[in-house]
């Protein structure tokens, strides 16, 4: 092929650096020309210039042009595009995205759409280079979501300027977790999870990463907490009522793993306990999806003896103990999996759902409702659901037929007749499932989503969770044996859910097909999820507790809403303790103590005389109707109070002292004689020896933090603890230590107070410093905000907070979270022992 | 206690009242043999204690035996201040003397009534002692203040009444008091009997419409566990009927009389609801 002469020039430029380079040149090189031939010696330009900077990179410049000239039919603008990345450093895995995106960025986004595409990547690569590469690495169909365009591609560029500028956050670093949350919750969602990421990528780059790629607790409550639709993880209570009502008996609800990306939410069940997940649809759907999942329990899904039936004629062995998987009874049909799963569940569910109409009053018709408005279904599993809606009309037409006439059964849907016995059990809708399976030609159901989208409100997937079969039919022995056993029966899941994985991976080689790999992957995730909830998730919502320790919301005043559960409080007992330092400090306080006594002695309160003198009461005051009869009879008017009424005045008082244990007080004191936490020592055991004298219930803790999850509670002393030299050791050993979480020790020690009956209650602070922890970003006003949260709650259940501190500069906030007066800032450390107990006797007044 | 038409109404009367002739009785459906056992009480003359969680019927079951027998009927309301003067009198003054002044027990021993003291248990213990003396074999009311005794009229009975559970963990009669009494257990009615007392409680309340009530308050009524101080009672389920009658939607006639007037708490509100909805739907 002959050139003109610049283009030989060209040519030669390039093989003098490298011969193989040319060739590769000189294939690329007639579509450029048949595109745009006026551009061909800038390209050649950029190809030797590429290949002399990086030859891999000029290579794959040069291997992809054709490609792009095809597609955007232009080859001038691209190129001058390309050379631009020589500017930056290490620019060459961008331009390498670049090149393989730029045809699809043409295709999805159109030619205006791709060159602002361009130009925001190019914005990046001039702030920060690895985030330029991060952008034009990720896809185009990634980037601008299932159904925007470029200006989808803008909606997730425009937070990151805004978090560039104020944070300094990189794009590189959060990028493909911000695709997924905007995915999931919009676009809108991305700002407030990222600020958030970032006071965590502060803390600590590891954390901070393994939030962005939304792998940590953290990160998925902040999504799950975002998600719109009807939150179920604060009705849980709402829930047991309801089952309670309509199936009596406690069933044991559990939050699930569920998170966004599982796809639909679900209800399940495992035999034993209610999974829910964090968020459902609507109301509706939730509902009668516990009442759905409620019947599998109460109508025997589970029951060993109908399940084992059931494996018979799946012709499955039947495991003697431990957890049970359905992947067997499914992995017969190969390919058809979903397809069989499907229509096993349908016939399964209707069966519980005719169940659950006999306990539930208009059930049936409000599922079926429920279905009618739940609008768009999905094309590939459409049939399955219409199916599903007939025979829901089949149950009611059956109910209706039963409780009126009690006659025969007359509904013209015979298919389902046999699951409305009340002796059918979940073998019978295998059976069932079987004959429909075989009698109908319904379409492959393939796609997961499909699949999900096949179920009606309330209903699930009957097969995600490993069975726990059920013994008795008696439901007192049931719930007596899960009591008992639970534990015995947790190490069988974990050996179960092992042998489980293995089945499932034996299978998916047996059948070696794609699709069939797909379902025993799903129930192996689903087992895995079940491992998971085993060792993350907190017990049951009632109980609450568990190593992690007790869950208390925060307060975020950026969002202005509580952040569920988002501080864990651990309640411990201190492990030193110091007789001799206690000793020390009492010889020293010897005579303050002494003082303090007699002083609470002489206003201990004495019980009020009867009152006289009253204009009415239970008796009559005789001394006060003597004077009253004589001073009628003397001509005057006098005052009719001549009744007497007993009361008794009893103030009665409970108080609990919380110590900020922070580092900071472990400080010298500037002036010498000592650190700050021998003063806080001292004035705690006087507090305590006072409080002994005075007779009020009291209590003593500390507190200190590292993270929202990590809150540690040091009771000293409860309040139905009687004081001990045990008591006065460990305050006497009381130590500083991490940092000053300051709300969620208030809320802690203002749950302390259930139980206590006083009708005074009394939470004494004493710190030394602002609310700080390490993951506060260094936005103080946050933590501050918290605990000015945590204050107000306090006051609502009629706790009265009162904050002493020793930090001279407390008046700056202070007076904000406690409000004005209730707070005192000492300004003398070393009158803070004597001070402490004077503080409370003014306090308790 | 129905009142004859011509009662004259609004004006003031004493609280010993004798039924006259054109009185009506008031409905009462007997749910078991409660009747016969208050018959057999007054014919001996025992005092009776009637426990019973609220409207489920004690007090209207008293006016329906008071005018059975033909006696007057003084219900005192017991409350946390009642003290002892409170029933039985006081002195007050009046222009330059002290004037005695019988209280309601003291009106009901002398003229033979029954005396209903009602939630006997937020009455103060000092005025449940005074009923010791009239509970047993002397039937003698001690005038403390005065210095006198009655010797109790041939007819005088004394009923109270007693909510267990209701507030009781704090407060309850001594048992030198309950085991002076003869008790008779009430609960809500059977299902059955419910329904028939909300048709005749209000006139034109369905067969169905009862029904419905009848299973809304017994579902409603498995809450109590659950936080709820009192359990849906006949009597708000007889307003609910009432409310349906004068026209209002069914639900919200639910609401305002069996779930508004028990509890605060939302989410009970809310499950109790999805109970009225569910048999409503």
């Amino acid at each position: 092929m002959t050139y003109s002469p610049a283009v030989e020039a060209a040519l030669a430029r390039i093989a003098e650096h490298n011969m193989g380079s040319r060739e590769l040149v000189e294939a690329s090189l007639p579509a450029i020309i048949r595109c745009e031939a006026g551009a061909v010696l800038d390209w050649l330009a950029a190809c030797q210039a590429f290949i002399h900077f990086e030859r891999d990179v000029g290579h794959t410049f040069v291997k992809e042009s054709p490609g792009i000239a095809s597609i955007t039919g232009e080859v001038g603008r691209w190129t001058d595009q390309a050379m631009q990345f020589m500017q930056w450093r290490s620019s060459w895995r961008a331009l390498e995205g670049f090149l393989t995106n730029l045809p699809r960025a043409y295709g999805a986004l159109g030619q205006n759409g791709a060159q602002r595409w361009v130009e925001i990547g190019f914005g990046w690569c001039a702030r920060h280079i690895e985030s330029g590469a991060a952008y034009f690495s990720t896809p185009v169909v990634v980037l601008a979501g299932r159904h925007g365009g470029i200006a989808a591609i803008e909606e997730l560029a425009q937070p990151a300027e805004t978090l560039y500028r104020d944070r300094q956050l990189m794009w590189s670093t959060y990028l493909p977790g911000a695709i997924r949350v905007r995915d999931l919750l919009g676009a809108s969602a991305i700002l407030p999870w990222a600020v958030r990421g970032a006071d965590i990528y502060q803390t600590g780059r590891a954390r901070g990463e393994v939030y962005f790629r939304l792998e940590s607790e953290d990160s998925i409550a902040i999504l799950l907490d975002r998600l719109p639709g009807y939150r179920l993880t604060d009705r849980h209570r709402l829930l047991a009522m309801l089952l309670d009502v309509w199936f009596g008996g406690q069933f044991q609800l559990k939050e699930s793993t569920w998170s966004p990306e599982h796809g639909r939410p679900f209800i399940e069940t495992d035999g034993q306990f209610i999974y829910l997940p964090a968020v459902m649809a609507d109301r509706e759907e939730a509902i009668l999806a516990v009442l759905h999942t409620a019947g599998h329990m109460r109508y025997r899904t589970f029951d060993r003896r109908a399940m084992q039936e059931m494996f018979k004629i799946a012709k499955v062995d039947f495991p003697t103990q431990g957890a049970v998987s359905w992947t067997p009874l499914f992995s017969r049909f190969g390919d058809d999996t979903l397809r069989f799963q499907l229509i096993f569940d349908l016939c399964e569910d209707l069966r519980i759902d005719f169940g659950v109409q006999s306990n539930v009053p208009n059930y049936l018709k409000r599922m079926r409702n429920a279905a009618l408005s739940s609008g768009v279904r999905h094309p590939q599993s459409a049939v399955y659901f219409d199916l599903a809606m007939q025979s829901v009309d089949a149950a009611i037409a059956s109910y209706a037929a039963r409780s009126n006439a009690g006659g025969a059964d007359q509904a013209k849907d015979t298919r389902f007749t046999a699951l409305f016995q009340p002796t059918a059990t979940v073998a019978d809708a295998y059976r069932v499932a079987g004959e429909l399976y075989a009698s109908m030609s319904l379409p492959v159901v393939t796609d997961l989503e499909a699949f999900y989208a096949a179920y009606l409100p309330g209903r699930s997937p009957n097969a995600t969770r490993m069975a726990h079969p059920q013994e008795d039919e008696e439901e007192s022995d049931q719930s007596q044996q899960g009591g008992q056993e639970q534990g015995d029966q947790e190490q069988e899941d974990e050996g179960g859910e092992e042998s489980e994985a293995a089945k499932g991976s034996e299978s998916a080689e047996q059948t070696d097909s794609g699709q069939a790999q797909d379902v025993p992957s799903y129930g192996e995730s689903a087992g895995q999820s079940t491992r998971s909830s085993g060792s993350h998730e907190k017990d049951g919502p009632q109980s609450g507790t568990s190593d992690k320790g007790i869950p208390y919301p925060e307060w975020d005043y950026r969002e202005s809403r509580y952040k569920r559960n988002w501080s864990w409080v651990q309640e411990k007992r201190l492990g030193e303790s110091n007789m001799a330092e206690t000793h020390r400090l009492m010889r020293q306080y010897a005579v303050a103590l002494k003082r303090l006594k007699k002083a609470i002695q002489s206003q201990k309160p004495t019980r009020t005389a009867p009152l006289s003198q009253q204009l009415d009461g239970d008796d009559i005051d005789l001394n006060a109707v003597v004077s009253y009869v004589a001073e009628r009879r003397a001509g005057q008017s006098p005052h009719p109070a001549i009744y007497k009424r007993r009361e008794i005045r009893q103030r009665e008082v409970a108080v609990t002292l919380l110590a900020d244990m922070s580092t900071s007080i472990m400080q010298h004191l500037p002036d010498g004689g000592g650190r700050l936490v021998d003063r806080i020592r001292a004035g705690v055991l006087l507090f305590a020896e006072s409080m002994e004298e005075v007779g009020d219930a009291y209590s003593i803790a500390g507190f200190c933090s590292k993270y929202r999850d990590n809150v540690s509670y040091y009771t000293m002393k409860n309040f139905d603890e009687v004081m001990s030299d045990d008591i006065r050791a460990q305050i006497g050993g009381l130590t500083g230590r991490l940092a000053t979480r300051m709300g969620a020790a208030i809320r802690h020690a203002t749950a302390g107070f259930e139980g206590v009956e006083s009708r005074r209650r009394l939470l004494l602070l004493l710190s030394d410093g602002r609310p700080e922890d390490y993951d506060d970003g260094g936005d103080r006003r946050y933590l501050h905000e918290d605990t000015r949260m945590a204050v107000k709650e306090a006051v609502a259940k009629g706790i009265h907070p009162f904050c002493v501190t020793v930090d001279t500069m407390a008046n700056q906030y202070l007076p904000q979270i406690f409000g004005p007066g209730h707070y005192m800032v000492l300004d003398h450390i070393n009158s803070l022992p004597n001070k402490l107990p004077e503080i409370y006797l003014k306090l308790r007044r | 206690m129905k009142i004859g038409t011509e009662r004259v109404r609004g004006v003031e009367h004493d609280i010993v009242q004798r039924p006259q002739v054109g009185d009506v009785s008031p409905y009462y459906e007997p749910q078991g043999n409660e009747v016969a056992i208050f018959e057999a009480a007054f014919k001996r003359r025992l005092p009776v204690m009637l426990k019973g969680p609220t409207g489920c019927g004690k007090t209207r079951f008293l006016e329906y035996m008071a005018f059975q027998l033909q006696r007057p009927l003084v219900t005192v309301s017991c409350h946390e201040d009642l003290t002892s003067s409170d029933l039985v009198g006081r002195f007050l003054l009046e222009g330059s003397d002290t004037v005695w002044q019988d209280g309601p027990l003291t009106r009901a021993v002398k003229t033979g009534s029954i005396c209903y003291l009602d939630e006997i248990v937020e009455a103060r213990t000092d005025s449940t002692v005074v009923i010791h003396s009239l509970t047993d074999h002397r039937r003698k009311l001690t005038l403390e203040k005065k210095g006198q005794e009655i010797d109790a009229h041939d007819d005088f009975m004394l009923v109270i009444s007693y909510n267990p559970g209701y507030q009781t963990v704090l407060k309850d009669l001594k048992p030198s008091t309950k085991q002076r009494f003869i008790a008779i257990n009430f609960d809500f009615p059977r299902e059955e009997v419910e329904r028939k007392i909300l048709m005749n409680e209000v006139p034109g309340t369905s067969a169905q419409t009862a029904q419905q009530l009848v299973s809304i308050g017994i579902k409603a009524r498995l809450l109590k566990d659950h936080g709820l101080e009192e359990s849906t009672s006949t009597r708000a389920m007889v307003y609910a009927a009432n409310m349906m009658a004068a026209g209002l939607d069914p639900v919200v006639a639910c609401q305002v009389a069996m779930v508004n007037p028990i509890t605060d708490d939302v989410e009970l509100s809310d499950a109790l609801m999805e109970i009225v909805h569910a048999h409503l739907a």
